[in-house]
C-alpha cells in the first residue's frame, strides 16, 4: 500500500514501471518466456510428433497415425518391464535417501568440531559428473575386477554378477544416486532446520519432549513444506532417470539397460527407441507418458506429504 | 528444569557415547563420499592395465602428470578451450538463473495476483517433461536460427529454472517475513528496491546453495551440449565423450580428464563452500 | 543511499550478462562453415596424382570428417593438405554408436554433420534407404571409380533404385579366427595355425577343440564371448536375418538355427568367458588372457594392438571355421548438407583409393574392398610381427575373394542387436537355451518393426 513515493534525485518521478498490480506478472515474465520458446514449443512438437508414424532418419513426409503409437504402447510388455524398472529403482532409491538425508541433516544441526568439514563432506558427490560417476560406479561393480565383488569375496561371499540381475542391478543404481543426492538433500534440510525458532524446542522440551521425541514432533512438521520440496524433486528426478541406467550396461551403447532390460527405466527406453531404433513417432509418445506420469506421482507425493504434515501438529 | 551453567547455542548436552556414535556416523559419510572421487584419481594417476589388477588399486600410481599432458595434448578434445567455454556457461546461467528465480520466487511467494496458482502449477509441471525427448526439437530450433555449435545454445535455455524458482519460492516463503515487506511498502518501497534490499539479503544462504548447485549443474549438464556442441567448441563433457571415444577406452586417461573437469569444481566448492556453510550458521543464529 | 547503490548492482548485473551474452555469440561459429581462410593460401592448381578426376577448386575450404574408431586417416589426410594447401581438415572421432546416432540426429535436423561421414556395415542399410539426405556420387563421377570395389561392396551402399550411390566403400570384414599361442600351448594344444586351421574346419570341430582345451584345466575359457561365435557364423550363412524382399526371416532361416545353435551347445560346454563384447571387461579381457580364441574379422587386429600392447607375439591368426562370412567394413558419404560436395569427394576418393587403402592395411590391419589388391604382392607379402609374423596379407585377401555376400535388411542392426542381447541373458544364466530360442524370435520381430 505505497502512498507517497520519496523519490530522491525524481527516479520515479515518471512512473513505476512495476507497480503492484503488474510486479509479479513482469517478475514471472522472463522464466515464462524462455519456457514457452524451450519448455512449450518442444513438448507440443512431441506431442504432434506422437500422432506420426516418424522415423528419425528419413526426411519425407510423415504418416499420421492419431493413436496408434499409444495403443501400441498400452500391449507392449518393454514398457511396463520399463515402468516396473523406474518404480521400482525410485523406491529403492528414495525412501533410503531422504530418511538418511533427514538424519544426516539432525546430526549436523549440532556444534561439532569440525562442522564445516563435515558439511561439505556430504556435498561432495554432487561436484561430480553424472558420466564419469557412472563409469566409475560400473567399475567398482564390475563382475571380475570389481572392488564390490573383491571386499565380498573378502567375507566369503560369491562374486555377483551385478548387471545380470533386477535386484543387483536395481541396489547398484539405487546406490549410485543415493551417493549423488543424500548430501544434497541433507544441506536442505539443514538450512529448513536453522530456521526452526529455538522457542519450539523450548516449548517442547517444557512438554517433556527431547531427544527423537522433539525430533518427531517439532523438527518434522516443522520442516514439512521441505520435505514435500525434497520428496517432490527426487520423485521427479527419479522417474526421469536416465544417465545412471544407461551407463551402468556392461554395453552401454546400446542402451538397453542389461541384456534382458533388468534395470531399464522408461526414459532409457524413450531413448533406445528415438536414437537407436530411430522410431522416433514411438518415442514422442512414451515422451508423454513419462511426462504424464511425473505429473501424476508428483501430485500424488505433495497431497501424501502435505497431509501426513497435517496430522502431525 | 534448572538454566544451563553454560550458555549454549544449542538447548540441550548430549550424553557423550551419542556424541562419539555422531562423529563415528559423520566420518564414515565423508569416507563413503569422497571415496569414488579418490578411486577417480587413484586410476587418473596409473596406467590402463591397471584397471583390470586383482585385488583393485586404492593407492595412486605415479602417471598423473603424463596423463594430465596426454589429456591437454589430445588435439580433438580440445580440453583447455573446453575448460574457458564451461567456466563462462556456468558462470553466466548461474547469475541469471539466481537474479529471474529470485524475482520469480518473489513474486509467487509474497504477492497475490490472479493465476498465480495455475501459473505455479505450470512451472511445477514443467519440471515433469523429461529431456531426453525436448533434444530433437529444441535441436531443431536451434537449427533454424543457427546456434548450434554455439555456446548461446547451451546458456539461452537455461537462463532461468523452473526448479531455481520452485526453491526461490519456498526459501522466500519461509525467510522473508512479511511485516518487513509491508514496512518498505508503507516507506514507499517499489517492489525491485523490496526484492534488492528485503528478499536479497534474507535469503542468502538458499541463494549460496541455488547459485553454487545450478553453476555445479550447469558445468556436469552432458546430453544437451554432447548432442549440440561440436568437439571444435566444447564444454567439458563433451571433452570427456570425445576422449573417451574410439573403438577402446585409455580409462586412465578418461578419468584424468574426469579429475580435471572436477578440480576446478572441488576449488570453487572449498572456497564458496565455506561462505555457504556460514551462511547457513547465521540462519541459525536466530530468535 | 542503499537502495540505489544495490538497484545499479542488479541493472549492472544484468548489463554483465548481456555483454558477457554478446561476447560469446560472435566468434564461434567456424566449425562446419566453409570459408575459413588457410593461414598461407598459395592458390597451387591441384596437381594431386592421386586425386579423382574432378576439379578441385583452388579458394580455401574447411571439410570436416567424422570416423569412429581408427580408420587409420591421420598420416593420409596430412599428406593429403600437402598436395591441396588450400584445404584444411579436421577429423572427429566418436564412439561408434555415439557417432551413428548423432548422424540419424544431424540429418533429422538438416545440420551439423559433418562433410564426410564413415558409416558402418551395420548401419549403412538403414542410411541407403534415405539416399535423398546424401550426395549423389554419381553426379561426382563415382561411376568412374566403380570398378574399383567388390561387386557386392559397391552395391551395398547403392539405393534400392540403382540410381543413387552414397557411399565409398573403405574396408570389409574378412574374418579369421585370432588366438594365444601361449595359452594354447599351455593346454596341451598344438600352436601351429595351419595345424589348427586344420583341427576346425567347422564349428562343431572348433567346439570340440575347445573342449579339449578346457580339459587340460588351465582355467582360461575357449572363446570370449558368445555373440562372438553367433555373429560370424550367420554372417556366413547365405541368408541372414532378412531375405531379399526385406522380411525378418528369422523363424524360418535354417542358417539362423544353425547359428543359434551351436552357440548354445558352446555356452553349455561352459567354453565362453562370458565378457560382453567391446565392454571394459571384455577389453580387459584381452590383457588378462581371460579367452584363447576371438573371431577376427581384419579391424579387430588393430584393437587387439591397442588393447593389449603387451601381448605383441603371443597372438596368431588362424582360418576361420566354416570360411567364408563379412563382419564389418565401412564407407564415406557426404551428407546433402554439406557445403563443400565436390572437395569433400575428392578427399573421400583419395582416401579410398588403391595406394591409400594398402597403408592402411599396413598400419591398422583394416582390410581394403578394392580386389585390385588382393594379388598386389605389397599386400600378400605382408606380415604382421604383433600376431607372429603371420601372413595376414595372404589370410585375409583369400577369405575377401571368396566372400560370398550377404543380403541385410533394413532393419539388420536392430534385429542384431535383439537376438545379441537374448544370446547374452542365456550366457548369464538367466535364461534357458529353449526359452532363449522364443524370446529372440518375438524380440527380433519386435526389433524389425
Amino acid at each position: 500500500m505505497s502512498v507517497t513515493h520519496r523519490t530522491p534525485g525524481g527516479r520515479r518521478a515518471r512512473g513505476a514501471p512495476l507497480t503492484p498490480r503488474t510486479a509479479p506478472y513482469l517478475l514471472i515474465a522472463p522464466f515464462f518466456v524462455l519456457f514457452a520458446i524451450f519448455g512449450v514449443f518442444p513438448l507440443f512438437y512431441t506431442g504432434w510428433v506422437s500422432l506420426h508414424d516418424w522415423d528419425l532418419i528419413s526426411s519425407g513426409p510423415h504418416e499420421f497415425v492419431g493413436l496408434e503409437n499409444y495403443r501400441t504402447l498400452a500391449d507392449d510388455p518393454d514398457f511396463r518391464n520399463a515402468i516396473v524398472n523406474t518404480l521400482g529403482i525410485f523406491v529403492l532409491a528414495t525412501v533410503p535417501q531422504i530418511l538418511i538425508a533427514l538424519g544426516l541433516a539432525a546430526l549436523l544441526n549440532q556444534t561439532l568440531r569440525a562442522r564445516t568439514f563435515f558439511r561439505m563432506g556430504v556435498l561432495l558427490p554432487n561436484v561430480t559428473s553424472i558420466a564419469a560417476v557412472s563409469i566409475v560406479f560400473s567399475q567398482l561393480f564390475g563382475r571380475e575386477y570389481g572392488l564390490v565383488n573383491y571386499v565380498l569375496s573378502l567375507v566369503g561371499i560369491d562374486p555377483v554378477n551385478w548387471q545380470a540381475h533386477k535386484w543387483s542391478s536395481w541396489i547398484a543404481i539405487a546406490t549410485m544416486v543415493d551417493w549423488r543426492w543424500t548430501g544434497y538433500n541433507t544441506l536442505i534440510l539443514l538450512a529448513a532446520m536453522q530456521a526452526i525458532p529455538s522457542e519450539l524446542y523450548d516449548a517442547a522440551k517444557v512438554d517433556g519432549a527431547t531427544g527423537f521425541r522433539a525430533f518427531r514432533s517439532v523438527t518434522v512438521p516443522m520442516l514439512r513444506y521441505t520435505i514435500m520440496f525434497v520428496v517432490v524433486v527426487a520423485t521427479i528426478g527419479g522417474i526421469q532417470l536416465f544417465a545412471e541406467p544407461l551407463l551402468f550396461d556392461t554395453s552401454p551403447a546400446s542402451a538397453n539397460g542389461g541384456a534382458g532390460r533388468e534395470f531399464q527405466t522408461i526414459a532409457l527406453y524413450l531413448y533406445q527407441t528415438a536414437f537407436r531404433s530411430f522410431d522416433f513417432g514411438y518415442a514422442a509418445a512414451i515422451s508423454w507418458l513419462l511426462f504424464l506420469l511425473v505429473l501424476l506421482i508428483a501430485g500424488l507425493n505433495a497431497l501424501m506429504v502435505r497431509r501426513l504434515g497435517r496430522g502431525v501438529r | 528444569m534448572s538454566a544451563q551453567a553454560r550458555p549454549r547455542p544449542r538447548r540441550r548436552r548430549q550424553p557423550s557415547a551419542a556424541r562419539n556414535m555422531t562423529y563415528v556416523l559423520l566420518v564414515l559419510t565423508v569416507i563413503l563420499s569422497a571415496f569414488p572421487i579418490y578411486w577417480t584419481f587413484v586410476v587418473a594417476s596409473s596406467t590402463n592395465d591397471i584397471i583390470a589388477d586383482v585385488p583393485p588399486p586404492l593407492t595412486p600410481g605415479g602417471h598423473l602428470q603424463e596423463n594430465v599432458r596426454a589429456v591437454f595434448d589430445n588435439d580433438s578434445a580440445n580440453f583447455a578451450k573446453a575448460l574457458v567455454n564451461t567456466a563462462i556457461v556456468s558462470a553466466v546461467v548461474s547469475i541469471s538463473v539466481l537474479v529471474f528465480s529470485s524475482l520469480a520466487g518473489f513474486a509467487f511467494a509474497k504477492m497475490h495476483f490472479r493465476g498465480r496458482n495455475l501459473a505455479l502449477l505450470l512451472v511445477i509441471a514443467s519440471l515433469s517433461i523429461p529431456m531426453q525427448l525436448g533434444v530433437i526439437p529444441l535441436y531443431i530450433l536451434m537449427g533454424k536460427i543457427g546456434w548450434n555449435g554455439d555456446l548461446k545454445a547451451v546458456i539461452v535455455p537455461f537462463l532461468v529454472s523452473a526448479f531455481g524458482v520452485f526453491y526461490m519460492r519456498q526459501a522466500i516463503s519461509e525467510a522473508v517475513p512479511d511485516e518487513l515487506l509491508d514496512a518498505g511498502r508503507i516507506d514507499g518501497c517499489g517492489t525491485l528496491r523490496l526484492w534488492a534490499n528485503v528478499v536479497v539479503p534474507a535469503v542468502r544462504p538458499a541463494a549460496a546453495v541455488l547459485g553454487l548447485f545450478t553453476f555445479m549443474m550447469t558445468w556436469n549438464d552432458f546430453l544437451w551440449p554432447l548432442v549440440t556442441l561440436t568437439p571444435e567448441d566444447p564444454t567439458v563433457q563433451v571433452s570427456l565423450a570425445t576422449l573417451a571415444s574410439g573403438y577402446y577406452q585409455d580409462y586412465s586417461l578418461v578419468l584424468a580428464g574426469t579429475a580435471l573437469a572436477t578440480v576446478p569444481l572441488l576449488v570453487l566448492f572449498f572456497v564458496a563452500g565455506r561462505q555457504l556453510i556460514a551462511g547457513i550458521m547465521e540462519g541459525a543464529v536466530k530468535g | 543511499m542503499e537502495g540505489i547503490v544495490r538497484r545499479r548492482l542488479g541493472l549492472g548485473m544484468v548489463a554483465a550478462l548481456a555483454v558477457v551474452l554478446a561476447a560469446c555469440g560472435g566468434g564461434s561459429d567456424s566449425s562446419t562453415s566453409s570459408s575459413t581462410p588457410a593461414a598461407d593460401t598459395a592458390p597451387a592448381a591441384s596437381t594431386a596424382a592421386a586425386a579423382a578426376a574432378t576439379t578441385a577448386s583452388t579458394e580455401p575450404v574447411t571439410l570436416t570428417i567424422d570416423t569412429f574408431g581408427d580408420f587409420g586417416y591421420k598420416e593420409l589426410i596430412a599428406d593429403y593438405v600437402k598436395l591441396h594447401p588450400n584445404v584444411t581438415v579436421k577429423e572427429i572421432q566418436q564412439e561408434y554408436n555415439q557417432h551413428h546416432q548423432q548422424l540419424a540426429q544431424h540429418l533429422a535436423a538438416g545440420s551439423g554433420a559433418a562433410d564426410i561421414v564413415a558409416i558402418d556395415e551395420g548401419f549403412i542399410v538403414q542410411f541407403r534407404s534415405t539416399p535423398d539426405q546424401f550426395v549423389n556420387l554419381l553426379d561426382l563421377g563415382a561411376g568412374e571409380l566403380k570398378d574399383r570395389w567388390l561387386p557386392w561392396k559397391w552395391a551395398a551402399s547403392l539405393s534400392a533404385d540403382g540410381n543413387t550411390q552414397i557411399g565409398l566403400g573403405t574396408d570389409v570384414g574378412g574374418l579369421a579366427m585370432c588366438y594365444r599361442k601361449d595359452l594354447v600351448e599351455a593346454a596341451g594344444l598344438p600352436s601351429d595355425r595351419d595345424a589348427l586351421s586344420a583341427m576346425w574346419p567347422d564349428w562343431n570341430a572348433f567346439i570340440a577343440t575347445g573342449q579339449k582345451f578346457q580339459e587340460a584345466g588351465t582355467g582360461v575359457k575357449w572363446v570370449d564371448s558368445a555373440t562372438n561365435m553367433l555373429n560370424p557364423i550367420i554372417a556366413q550363412q547365405p541368408v541372414g536375418y532378412f531375405d531379399t524382399s526385406d522380411q525378418l526371416v528369422f523363424d524360418t532361416n535354417p542358417g539362423i538355427k544353425t547359428a543359434w545353435d551351436s552357440t548354445m551347445d558352446m555356452i553349455s560346454k561352459d567354453e565362453s568367458a562370458g565378457l560382453a563384447a567391446f565392454s571394459p571387461e571384455w577389453n580387459a579381457g584381452f590383457k588378462k588372457g581371460k579367452f584363447a580364441t576371438v573371431a577376427c574379422p581384419a579391424w579387430m587386429m588393430g584393437y587387439i594392438k591397442d588393447q593389449a600392447p603387451d601381448t605383441s607375439g603371443k597372438w596368431d591368426v588362424a582360418a576361420i571355421p566354416g570360411g567364408g562370412g563379412n563382419w564389418g567394413g565401412s564407407f564415406l558419404a557426404i551428407p546433402k548438407e554439406s557445403e563443400n560436395p565436390e572437395a569433400a569427394y575428392d578427399l573421400a576418393a583419395y582416401l579410398t583409393a588403391p595406394e591409400q587403402e594398402l597403408q592402411i592395411f599396413k598400419d591398422t590391419g583394416n582390410l581394403p574392398s578394392l580386389p585390385a589388391l588382393y594379388t598386389d604382392p605389397a599386400l600378400t607379402g605382408f606380415t604382421n610381427p604383433f600376431f607372429s609374423d603371420a601372413p595376414v596379407g595372404t589370410i585375409f585377401s583369400d577369405t575377401a575373394a571368396a566372400l560370398q555376400p550377404q543380403f541385410l535388411g533394413t532393419k539388420n542392426g536392430p534385429v542384431r542387436q535383439a537376438v545379441e542381447n537374448v544370446v547374452r541373458e542365456v550366457e548369464n544364466g538367466s535364461l534357458s537355451a529353449e526359452d532363449g530360442w522364443e524370446k529372440a524370435s518375438k524380440a527380433a520381430a519386435k526389433a524389425a518393426g
